[in-house]
């Protein structure tokens, strides 16, 4: 071990797994650094250079996209129907799945069932009904009703997660706490939640990161321009005729800084949450 | 302080054919410290499930004080438990492990304060106090899941099979532990354990347990001495009881047991009405290596070969075939024994202190002897 001609072969050997990750780096990286160096340009810089780099940095173009383009309305929009949609999910699925994983009660194998159907069925199948529904119920065209939308839509994948790391909590924990003299939702709150929270960090970064990003709803169930959310924003610099590359690029940036940010924080907790489990 | 009493429980679980617990009847005194035992799936753990009222009771009831506590919610109980996994809250430090029942029971935080502190003093916890459980060893794991049931200074202690996670060494002194933690709280206690040196050493009385049944109920050496049942008899022991194959005989009047080979005198016992076979039984210790010791009853004599022969430090083990080879045993003997495996000796047989089992029932036959 450790011979020159070893090291020398076992360097060789690993050359191409190199050169594959280098390679993905480039594919999934490349084009975020692009738009990131577009959202400094001008379009007529990039119509002159598509792949330059910026000469001079304009900044302005944020401040431009934010108060010229109704940005600052798509953001506000997007944070208050994301983050309301997250908190409920968060709570309701956490319920939902603390009663799958916990309790053997009639009918739960055919309720865990209609939970997860959810998973299966694609959102498009789904758009003409919802429509149709929030229109009668008057949540057609409003915040509220692309949050109901949102809950509705994600609880499936965000029970299937914390039931699967609930489910691995040790019995006795329970029955402990039972024994120490608390109620069943007493132990919901101060057994389960606090020990699930890395599967909580989990769904909560996943379904931001989903919601926040979601086109297909939002531009289905929302038609005044001061209700959009931020991606339907972005498709305001696609005009059908001209596209305004530069500030294209620009508004992406500033849709996705808050992801970005996101998974800065938490991408090591949420690895934990889905790989990891075990208790003791 | 509380006296619990059980009556006739059962246990069916769902998509079970055969009951887990059947027709269990219990009273365990006030301040006894009652061991169930029994082999794994008897059935224990369903009873002392079901006293703490984790389990719901299929049949029969569970009385503490005389009251019957079948509908009362197990928060309501006043029963502590200690589990095998201890079962410690992973994100809750030492000092709210411990605190958490109390908190709940709304005790007034100087007083919770006051006993927390007191019981951390009592189990040696109180360097430990700000640590949370994955940052202690198994034993200290152990010591704050019996504070956590000592601090709420509960009616009733239940243990389910507190000692079986930890290694040997620490096992003998937590053992030792418990015994004197029990003794000085005198709080009536039921402990479930399938280790029948724990149930010898810390059991007031024992509970032994076969396929959801109560085999015999008894103080440690009574149901050693006397065991019920070729099970109980085997189960209580290391090595186990010696059983063999006998047919009893009445030659001038007299009682003769032909096993192995050779003929026992009995004394006087009323076992003539058992005609059919029966099984003797001789623990390991009651056979001895020629000569025999001075002071001792009767002895029958055993040719036998060795077949094995394993020294333990203290003492040696004997593992022996009758000459006939009709029956193989076990005797355990001085480790100064000169026999080596294939040797051929006689082996003498304590008369006094030979058990007899019906083969067909495999229940003692009683004897005439005290």
């Amino acid at each position: 071990m450790g011979s020159p001609a070893l090291s020398w072969f076992s360097y060789v050997r690993r050359t191409p797994l190199l050169i594959f990750l280098l390679l993905y780096t480039v594919i999934s990286g490349g084009p975020f650094l692009w738009v990131a160096a577009m959202s400094l340009r001008t379009t007529p810089e990039i119509f002159a250079a598509p792949y330059a780099l910026p000469t001079r940095l304009h900044w302005e173009k944020f401040v431009e996209a934010w108060t010229k383009s109704n940005y600052g309305t798509y953001f506000w929009n997007s944070v208050i129907v994301v983050v309301t949609a997250v908190a409920l999910l968060t709570v309701i699925g956490a319920m939902v799945a603390h009663a799958l994983a916990r309790y053997r009660f009639r009918g739960s194998r055919l309720v865990r069932f209609a939970i997860l159907s959810g998973l299966i069925l694609p959102p498009q199948l789904m758009i003409l009904s919802l429509f149709q529904i929030l229109l009668e119920y008057g949540l057609y065209n409003t915040l509220s009703g692309l949050i109901v939308v949102y809950v509705a839509g994600h609880l499936a994948i965000t029970v299937y997660i914390l039931e699967g790391f609930f489910a691995q909590i040790p019995q006795d924990l329970f029955d402990a706490a039972r024994m120490d003299g608390y109620s069943d939702f007493e132990i919901f709150w101060r057994i389960t939640l606090p020990i699930g929270v890395p599967a909580l960090f989990t769904t909560v970064t996943l379904n931001f990161i989903i919601l926040w990003n979601e086109f297909l709803y939002a531009v289905v169930l929302l038609t005044e321009d001061e209700k959009r959310t931020l991606p339907l924003g972005i498709m305001h610099f696609m005009g059908s005729h001209q596209l305004d590359v530069g500030m294209l690029a620009t508004g992406l940036m500033i849709t996705i800084a808050p992801i970005i940010l996101l998974y800065a924080f938490f991408s090591e907790t949420m690895i934990k949450g889905m790989t990891a489990g075990a208790v003791r | 302080m509380a006296v619990v009493e059980i009556e006739n429980l059962t246990k069916r679980y769902d998509g079970g054919a055969e009951p887990a617990v059947r027709g269990v009847s219990l009273a365990v005194a006030d301040g006894e410290f009652m061991v169930l035992l029994g082999p794994s799936g008897c059935g224990k753990s369903s009873v002392l499930r079901m006293i703490a009222g984790l389990e719901p009771i299929t049949e029969g009831t569970v009385s503490i004080d005389g009251h019957v506590v079948n509908h009362v919610p197990a928060r309501d109980r006043d029963i502590a438990m200690v589990f095998q996994s201890y079962a410690l809250y992973p994100h809750m430090t030492v000092y709210q492990n411990l605190a958490f029942g109390l908190r709940r029971r709304s005790v007034a935080p100087a007083e919770i304060e006051r006993r927390v502190r007191g019981a951390a003093e009592r189990l040696g916890l109180s360097p430990f106090l700000a640590r949370k459980p994955h940052a202690l060893s198994g034993g200290q794991r152990q010591r704050v899941a019996l504070g956590r049931a000592i601090v709420r200074d509960p009616k009733v202690f239940l243990f389910d099979e507190p000692l079986s996670n930890l290694d040997a060494a620490l096992r003998v002194s937590t053992r030792n532990e418990l015994i004197k933690q029990q003794n000085e709280i005198g709080i009536t206690t039921i402990y479930v354990t399938h280790d029948q040196v724990e149930a010898m050493t810390m059991g007031h009385r024992i509970c032994i347990m076969d396929k959801g049944e109560v085999i015999q109920v008894g103080r440690p050496l009574e149901v050693y001495g006397k065991p019920a049942n070729t099970f109980v008899a085997r189960f209580l022991g290391n090595p186990p009881m010696n059983l063999m194959k006998a047919e009893l005989g009445a030659v001038d009047g007299r009682v003769r047991c032909h096993v192995a080979g050779i003929s026992i005198e009995l004394a006087e016992r009323s076992v003539a009405a058992v005609a059919s076979g029966v099984i003797l039984g001789v623990r390991p210790e009651d056979l001895y290596e020629m000569p025999v010791p001075t002071g001792l009853g009767p002895m029958a004599e055993i040719p036998v070969r060795v077949i094995a022969v394993e020294p333990l430090g203290a003492e040696t083990l004997l593992v022996l075939a009758s000459a006939d080879g009709s029956q193989e045993f076990i005797a355990r003997v001085g480790r100064q024994t000169r026999l080596n495996p294939g040797d051929r000796s006689t082996i003498a047989l304590d008369t006094a202190r030979i058990h007899l089992f019906d083969a067909a029932t495999s229940r003692a036959i009683p004897h005439g002897r005290a």
